[in-house]
């Protein structure tokens, strides 16, 4: 009974791992932008929900109206005046990386700074459906099973709009092929940077969803980037419903693990997966080969 | 005031014999009284360090300016503190430069205590070398209990593990003796240093106090979900729950605790147990839970403090920058004592005086501070200390504790 609720714990864990790298495997994958500075918008979103029930006393999902805009804008502004300079002088891909990652580092240190200066480094946590749910005998709790729906629905909205969307096939022809989706008329930048937009705000959506059940400060936001990053590499850039099914199996995989061995273990069973799918398939284990 | 007049000033008060003294002068004493500190300002523990630590020397530094600064009755007159600052980055190596940076180039006066256990071990040593007597504020480790031989002029703050988990081992043995308790202890800690020597001084503690610690285990610093661990520890149903968890886990564990419905007689987390945040997060389900730290906000002064902490913080203070700030106001009290800035004699007077001070009333023996805070409890949606029992301020302990809901 407590392994059957351990494994289902494991799948809502899983589930705000993949909920997480949802944003990033969009400006990863379509933008093409590893941003490193994509946590502290997680942060950002957390910290808005916190605001709302702490300060305003609102229920903290109606922070997702205010935090998902802002993140929209402010990435759909890093991508049109910081970003495109870097693309447009960039020889190839490989130093337009290497660009990137110093400019997204540096804006990192800037939110985090900015974060610290106004929001100190305190700290924060509320309580925002703790209540235990009976799941087939297993004890779950509400917060951490919304934030599952919460990836489940964010991944399903993803799916439709890229597989049944023209809009979504623009971005998925960007995706596979950036040159040749321009030479065929699309519009490469605009929607790259709308992809780039929507990845920051589903990393405030994220931020508002684990703030429920995780307490977090100015400075956590590089943590999840890390998190996120290899999900996003596990299951490969710009795999929407993979990134899910990878969050899912790493959570399952370390919930399992933790309480069959040791819980001491589980930062170094989730490595190990990494490193595992790295060596077997190092493009992500759900692109076609 | 130029600098080369307060050098002289100052050195002749030291009575050192760096520089050449000028009688005059001296009569004069210093105008300023020029105390230093390297710490963490960025990094992952310079938030930590800005709310405890610095957040308490900027208030200290003001209040006393405010006051005129700290008298010298060898020069009948109060002189206002300067203060000399640097970040250390959270590097070891750093800090150990700067500290000596302060002392060799600045010519800093007094030095204050860096931020975290391991940046305190570091500097004790340089301190030591140079003769500055520091009290050092946030550091906990079994390592303390050798260091206060061989290092005379590094005085230790807050409660050391073994001091921090007797009280509450040996609690929990009177009660098994009273029949109220069988004496069941499941004990968690993060895999970090503090969490490993705090699990083994409570191991210890039990052991010696004849409970029965039925389970124990260790998970990642960071862990994402605990509640197998909570679920595990359940399962051999203790009377007694022990985590002796860092701030993001001690949260995790609460709350993962009231999803699962585990309600233990008595239960203790350690470090982010007593900041206010906690109290914010869980409201009045904090009451009863048991915490590292303490504090007695009855102390004469403490009303005043808060007063200025908030106007010039615009937030509330909490248990740990309380004691970072009486050890401001021991090495304030051991500087008036003495009445000039003579270093051997500051420290000789910490050594034996006793300092009334936010965090009451005690000394320093073995340099350590003989009555520390170890333990605090949520009682009436307020944080008292209940450990030492024997302390000043101390609170009976409200057992057990109600239960969740």
């Amino acid at each position: 009974m407590v392994l059957f609720e351990v494994f289902i714990n494991g799948i809502i864990l899983g589930g705000m791992y993949g909920l997480i790298a949802l944003g990033l495997n969009l400006q990863y994958g379509v933008a093409r932008i590893l941003n490193l500075s994509y946590g502290e918008f997680f942060v950002g979103g957390a910290f808005t929900a916190f605001f709302t029930i702490m300060l305003w006393q609102y229920n903290p999902l109606l922070s997702l109206f205010i935090s998902m805009p802002i993140a929209f804008a402010m990435n759909w502004l890093i991508y049109q005046y910081l970003m495109t300079p870097l693309i447009r002088r960039a020889p190839d891909q490989d130093a337009l990386d290497a660009d990137v990652v110093l400019v997204t580092f540096g804006l990192f240190f800037v939110f985090q700074g900015l974060a610290l200066v106004y929001w100190s480094g305190d700290l924060r946590g509320y309580t925002f459906l703790s209540t235990p749910v009976n799941f087939l005998g297993a004890t779950l709790a509400m917060n951490r099973l919304l934030a599952l729906l919460g990836a489940c629905l964010i991944a399903a909205v993803l799916f439709v709009i890229l597989r049944r969307t023209r809009f979504g096939a623009a971005l998925r022809a960007i995706t596979i092929d950036p040159v040749a989706a321009g030479l065929v008329g699309i519009d490469v930048r605009r929607y790259s940077a709308l992809a780039f937009a929507a990845g920051g705000a589903l990393a405030a959506a994220s931020g508002m969803l684990v703030s429920t059940f995780i307490s977090f400060s100015a400075t956590t936001g590089v943590a999840y980037t890390l998190k996120a990053l290899i999900v996003v590499i596990m299951a490969g850039v710009g795999r929407v419903t993979g990134t899910l099914a990878a969050g899912v199996l790493l959570g399952v995989v370390e919930a399992l693990g933790g309480y069959l061995i040791d819980p001491a273990l589980t930062i170094a069973i989730n490595f190990g997966l990494f490193m595992l799918i790295l060596l077997l398939r190092p493009t992500g284990l759900f692109t076609r080969a | 005031m130029n600098r080369r007049k307060f050098l002289k000033g100052s050195a002749a008060a030291i009575g050192a014999a760096t520089l050449p003294t000028v009688s005059a002068q001296a009569q004069a004493g210093p105008d300023k009284i020029r105390v230093g500190y390297a710490i963490t300002q960025s990094g992952p523990l310079g938030p930590g360090a800005e709310s405890t630590v610095v957040s308490q020397y900027k208030l200290w530094n003001k209040r006393v300016n405010d006051a005129g600064g700290i008298a010298l009755k060898k020069f009948g007159k109060k002189v206002p503190i300067e203060m000399v600052s640097y970040d250390d980055q959270g590097k070891p190596d750093e800090l150990i430069k700067l500290v000596e940076r302060l002392i060799q180039q600045d010519k800093v006066d007094m030095i204050l205590s860096p931020y975290a256990t391991h940046m305190n071990l570091a500097a004790a040593p340089i301190v030591n070398k140079y003769q500055y007597p520091v009290i050092m504020t946030t550091s906990t480790t079994t390592k303390t209990y050798d260091l206060s031989k061989r290092l005379p002029y590094a005085f230790w703050q807050i409660v050391q593990p073994n001091e921090a988990t007797q009280p509450l081992a040996n609690y929990i043995g009177e009660l098994k003796k009273q029949g109220k308790l069988k004496g069941t202890v499941a004990i968690v800690h993060p895999t970090i240093e503090y969490g490993v020597e705090m699990h083994e001084a409570f191991q210890n503690a039990a052991k010696k106090a004849g409970i029965d610690v039925v389970f124990s285990k260790s998970y990642p610093f960071g862990a994402s979900d605990l509640q197998p661990v909570i679920r595990e520890a359940m399962a051999k149903n203790p009377e007694v729950f022990v985590a002796m968890s860092y701030p993001p886990d001690t949260f995790m564990l609460t709350e993962q605790m009231q999803v699962v419905g585990f309600n233990p007689q008595i239960m203790y987390v350690a470090i982010g147990g007593v900041f206010p945040t906690y109290k914010g997060k869980f409201g009045d389900k904090v009451n009863g839970i048991l915490a590292y730290g303490g504090q007695d906000k009855a102390v004469p002064g403490y009303a005043e403090y808060i007063k200025a902490h908030q106007e010039f913080h615009k937030r509330d203070s909490e248990a740990g920058a309380v004691s970072v700030y009486a050890a401001l106001e021991a090495t304030q009290q051991a500087i008036e004592t003495v009445g000039e800035i003579d270093r051997p004699k500051i420290r000789d007077v910490l050594a034996s005086a006793t300092f009334k001070t936010l965090w009451g009333e005690y000394k320093y023996v073995d340099q350590r501070c003989s009555s520390p805070w170890a333990i605090g409890q949520w009682q009436n949606g307020e944080l008292v200390g209940v450990f030492p029992a024997d302390k000043q301020g101390a609170k009976p302990v409200l057992f057990p504790k109600p239960k969740w809901s």
